[in-house]
């Protein structure tokens, strides 16, 4: 299964990104800075955003999930219950995954942001998409929270994942690094040789390569085996 | 000093709490009432009970700068421009000193380029960047952010930071998941279940949080 981006072109008014490459299976993290169109690919790879050139195609996805930056996009329940149905998934198991047991009739946009973005999360993870499309998944949620998403991305075992996001410490182990920058997508190859071109990296990475600890992937625990390396 | 006694609303409730001037970074997880407790430094909410103060005065006397971390929820007006010009009309400044002031603030946070563009064309970033510039424009005692940084790549949250130093704002106060920040504020308050559980120096506060997820992991690699 992948998606595969040919000689793309995304315009908006004066504003264009090119894109090229293919998503393969695993775990593909893009970051950019702010307005580089981190949130135009995340369109452009689920279908909701046509090129104006070039073409994106799919091959093997059945089924495709996206998750917006922002979780209030999503909302179309007046409670947490219905909010729940109307992703199709149960309500009694996702509430308590999103630690929100308890609160069936409570307003979706009553909840803190960071609670609304578990919510939205948990709906989005419930089911296991062949393409899960993740725009700034760790916008908003506390460290432990952050850490939990990590460990259940980590965890996917198939299909194609791909996490747009300007994070700087939480990760979940990935398999290939992009870049958007200067308006072209960039593929920065497998880890850990990416971590070498990685441009956007966080400074802790840059330090730990700097000193010779090339750490293995971007996970917490594999940043602080390349910290603790004698 | 900003002080808080016998604060009470909804969920939070904080027996005392001081504030001096300088970089105040709120933390704690979701749903601690890191929110509410910005919302009741700002004025925008007032106390079911208790009293909170802004040297002396409560916040809706004082100028307060407030950044939402929802972009969307701050908009106002169509282009950026008058979306940053909005405080100050409001105040009814005359038209030239609007002009200037909005011209110098954009070019300070670094968006000259944006321009008059819609606002609803600018990028999530983009809109936090614009709401930060309105908040600035009539340069307020208190700036007030709520988790301006989680739509900011590492590289504009660091310039933004230095814009908001740069500022000579009083009192700075803002909620972050980045702990690295906080780290590097002038203090701390770890907030948890609508309380204050700690609050004090970065090393202070973090020291009591070394098993947790909110403990730098800078820190934890130096160590």
């Amino acid at each position: 299964m992948k998606v595969s981006l040919a000689g793309v072109q995304a315009v908006r008014g004066d504003w264009s990104l090119s894109a090229q490459g293919t998503f393969g299976e695993g775990i593909h993290l893009v970051s950019g800075d702010v307005g580089s169109g981190k949130s135009t690919l995340a369109l452009l790879l689920s279908g909701l955003f046509p090129p104006a050139s070039g073409t994106v195609e799919r091959e093997g996805i059945i089924s495709a999930m996206i998750s917006f930056q922002f979780p209030e996009f999503h909302v179309t329940g007046p409670d947490l219950e219905r909010e729940c149905k109307a992703w199709g998934v149960d309500p009694g198991s996702v509430l308590a995954a999103a630690g929100l047991a308890g609160r069936e009739t409570a307003d979706p946009l009553d909840l803190s942001r960071g609670e609304l973005k578990r919510l939205v999360l948990a709906c989005v993870l419930a089911r296991d998409h062949d393409l899960l499309i993740l725009d700034e998944p760790f916008s908003s949620l506390d460290c432990t929270e952050k850490e939990r998403l990590c460990a259940v991305l980590s965890g996917r075992m198939r299909g194609i994942t791909v996490i747009l996001t300007h994070e700087q410490a939480h990760f979940p182990r990935v398999d290939r690094i992009w870049e958007i920058q200067d308006g072209t997508l960039r593929d920065r190859g497998r880890l850990p040789s990416a971590l070498g071109h990685w441009d956007h990296a966080p400074a802790l990475v840059k330090d730990l390569i700097a000193r010779g600890k090339v750490p293995a992937n971007i996970a917490q625990a594999d940043l602080l085996e390349a910290a603790c390396r004698i | 000093m900003i002080t808080a006694e016998n604060l009470w609303y909804r969920t939070l409730s904080i027996e005392e709490l001081r504030i001096a001037p300088g970089i105040t970074s709120v933390i704690g997880p979701n749903g601690c009432g890191k929110t509410t407790l910005l919302k009741l430094l700002a004025g925008i909410a007032v106390p079911e009970s208790g009293t909170i103060l802004v040297d002396g005065i409560p916040p809706r006397d004082a100028e307060i700068g407030w950044v939402n971390e929802f972009p969307d929820r701050n908009i106002l007006f169509g282009s950026t421009f008058e979306e940053i010009a909005s405080p100050l009309r409001f105040r009814h400044l005359p038209c030239t000193e609007i002009d200037d002031r909005v011209v110098r603030c954009m070019k300070a946070v670094g968006i000259t380029h944006l321009g008059t563009r819609p606002m609803q064309e600018l990028s999530g970033g983009e809109k936090v960047l614009v709401a930060l510039a309105a908040a600035l424009v009539f340069r307020p005692q208190v700036l007030v952010l709520d988790e301006y940084d989680s739509h900011l790549d590492a590289r504009r949250a660091g310039e933004i930071s230095r814009i908001i130093k740069r500022s000579g704002t009083p009192y700075v106060i803002h909620c972050t998941q980045d702990t690295e920040t906080a780290a590097c504020g002038d203090s701390v308050i770890f907030l948890e279940q609508g309380k204050a559980g700690c609050s004090g120096t970065p090393e202070d506060v973090f020291a009591s949080l070394s098993r947790t997820a909110f403990y730098p992991l800078s820190w934890r690699c130096r160590a």
